[in-house]
């Protein structure tokens, strides 16, 4: 492999390593103390299938097949409980290995990630799990995969990437010293969101163990969101990778900010970030305001494209003049 | 379960695992998911649909008399039969169904406590996609209790002479006002609100996070004392469209045992369409 000449034998060699790492740039005019801090934004949607899942989704992939519940002669497909990105991962890097793949999707994600993942090879389950908020295990899209996997083991393996080491194994062994090298041990700020807190979990691990004083700054979007991928912190409970002792802060942020924002990395940096993207931007403008030094790393986990008809919802203006007028 | 007014309505998931086998317990799961069931249900299980199967095809109404029957019967239910009830939510379309056999009169009807997510997070309980073998009876129903079901007339009445508890289940933000219904919903009413003197306690503050009920003590605690229901007195419950208040019905009823709890069906989407009654935000 020859990461400076760039040419692959296969899509799998461009997932990210150490040598071969997720681009890290420079945030200039929307860095609100540039005097003092450097601010860096981890294009996570460079990834070969678009986002940060690329990670969670190969280790996860890797951990079915070495404990033999994947493979050929399994007879097995994946089924997983996703809001898009792990599953376009999981869909595609599935489709490369000849496994069928079932996603389990809640109905508020968003048209383009469903289509997408059926593009990926998936077949679709929607669930309407938000119809009334209930304690605990009310989640339906995990619920349902679930009994997919226990009712019919001998068709699916779950690698649920809620529970699943893996995940949090991929960012240990990936994104942490990604992120350290990138730096040269100069981080002294992480900027991310909650969701499986696979990221966090191994990303703190890593980075705590090379530099107790590194900040983990998790941003999360405010109760009754439709910011896909990410929870409220009222919903963290849910995964069962989430480690409170490796987050310093927690910032809870009107989720409204997570659409505007993203838009105006678009247009002031030219980073085509989506919501979730803005949202942590937003927190990390905050905690720069009051700390005024330091290195920081935003993740930020995918692009803007799959995002148009959630951003046109939050800010309708977005889809004034698109028509011809009269 | 013990100190429940009647524990008798309540089993465990072991009780059920150790029943599967028993030709007397008639399991049947209903979820707000309907593609849930066929994903996997607890062995034996019939699976009732409740947009389809648990309501009238063309007006808006419960099933009749003779439709449960028929369920029942398709079902392999005899009236000397336990029936337990489970499903997804925490119990919320199964206490529904719960209230539905009540209403007509079937004797002995029982939650299965924490509902098919605890069954389905215990390592010990299997699950399954095949159809359950039924031999169909022929169901005669044994009576009915309509004593159970609050129509609009008594939802007037106590608007009048106010000598009732009226507990509105659903969420804050439909009890004032803010939203009429959650989003996505079809159900909904002409106006937002709720009905005057009502009491709020959103139906899943009675569930743990396990899935299974709180201890009488805690239910006493929110629907008695920091919500204020007198026990002395009759109780409406009411929600949406009548399904999340048959849960809070069955907690009203069953658990703490008062007198004279009703489950208002018309709910929200009757009251909240009605021309020129009052409403409270």
């Amino acid at each position: 492999m020859d990461h400076r000449a760039r040419v692959y034998d296969s899509i799998l060699e461009l997932l990210p390593s150490e040598e071969n790492p997720t681009p890290m740039v420079r945030v200039n005019r929307m860095n609100p103390a540039p005097e003092g801090f450097t601010l860096y934004a981890k294009l996570e949607w460079l990834n070969p299938f678009g986002s940060v899942k690329d990670r969670a989704a190969w280790a996860l992939l890797r951990d079915l097949e070495e404990s033999g519940k994947l493979g050929p002669g399994s007879g097995r497909g994946i089924v997983e409980p996703t809001s898009g990105n792990t599953g376009i991962s999981l869909a595609t890097l599935a489709s490369l290995r000849g496994y069928p793949m079932l996603a389990v999707v809640p109905n508020r994600v968003p048209l383009e990630k469903k289509v997408l993942l059926k593009i990926a090879g998936a077949e679709l389950e929607v669930v309407n799990d938000e119809l009334c908020p209930s304690p605990g295990m009310g989640d339906g899209s995990i619920n349902l995969a679930k009994t997919y996997a226990k009712a019919q083991s001998e068709r699916w393996a779950m690698p649920n990437q809620y529970e699943n080491e893996a995940n949090v194994r991929a960012h240990l062994e990936s994104t942490g010293p990604e992120i350290w090298r990138q730096t040269g041990g100069a981080i002294t700020h992480v900027f991310l969101s909650l969701g499986t807190c696979g990221t966090a979990t191994g990303l703190g691990r890593f980075l705590k163990a090379k530099k107790p004083g590194v900040k983990m700054v998790a941003v999360q979007p405010t109760e009754g969101h439709d910011v896909p991928g990410l929870r409220n912190v009222g919903q963290l409970e849910v995964s069962k990778l989430f480690d409170p002792s490796l987050i310093d802060e927690i910032l809870e942020i009107d989720y409204e900010l997570a659409y505007t924002r993203a838009v105006e990395l678009c247009r002031t940096e030219g980073l085509l970030a989506g919501p979730s993207s803005g949202l942590i931007y937003e927190g990390a403008r905050r905690v720069i305001e009051r700390d005024r030094e330091g290195v920081g790393v935003m993740i930020f986990p995918d692009d803007v494209f799959k995002y148009t008809s959630n951003l046109v919802k939050h800010l309708p203006a977005l889809a004034q003049g698109v028509e011809p007028e009269g | 379960m013990a100190d429940y007014a009647h524990p008798e309505v309540l089993v465990s998931t072991d009780w059920v695992k150790e029943h599967l086998d028993d030709p007397k317990v008639k399991l049947i799961e209903i979820d707000v998911d309907t593609q849930a069931y066929a994903a996997g249900h607890v062995p034996g299980a019939v699976g009732w649909n409740w947009q389809t199967q648990l309501q009238d095809a063309v007006r808006r109404d419960i099933l009749s008399r003779e439709e449960l029957e028929r369920l029942l019967g398709e079902a392999g239910v005899s009236p000397e039969d336990t029936v337990v009830l489970y499903g997804d939510n925490n119990n919320w379309f199964a206490a529904y169904g719960f209230w539905l056999l009540k209403l007509y009169g079937h004797p002995d009807v029982r939650l299965m406590d924490g509902g098919r997510v605890k069954w389905l997070n215990e390592d010990d309980k299997e699950l399954t996609p095949e159809p359950p073998r039924v031999t169909p009876t022929s169901y005669e129903s044994q009576g009915n209790s309509p004593e159970l079901r609050a129509k609009l007339e008594d939802v007037r009445r106590v608007l009048v002479e106010h000598d009732q508890n009226l507990v509105d289940v659903r969420s804050p933000d439909e009890f004032t006002g803010k939203i009429i219904a959650p989003p996505g919903l079809p159900e909904t009413a002409q106006r937002a609100g709720h009905i005057p003197g009502a009491k709020n306690v959103p139906w899943s503050t009675a569930v743990a996070p396990d899935g299974t009920f709180k201890s009488t003590a805690e239910l006493e605690r929110i629907y008695l004392q920091e919500a204020g229901v007198d026990p002395d007195r009759p109780t409406i419950a009411y929600c949406r469209i009548g399904e999340r208040s048959s849960h809070t019905w069955f907690v009203l009823k069953y658990l703490l045992g008062l007198d004279q709890v009703r489950n208002y069906d018309g709910s929200w989407t009757e009251y909240g369409n009605l021309i020129g009654m009052p409403i409270e935000r």
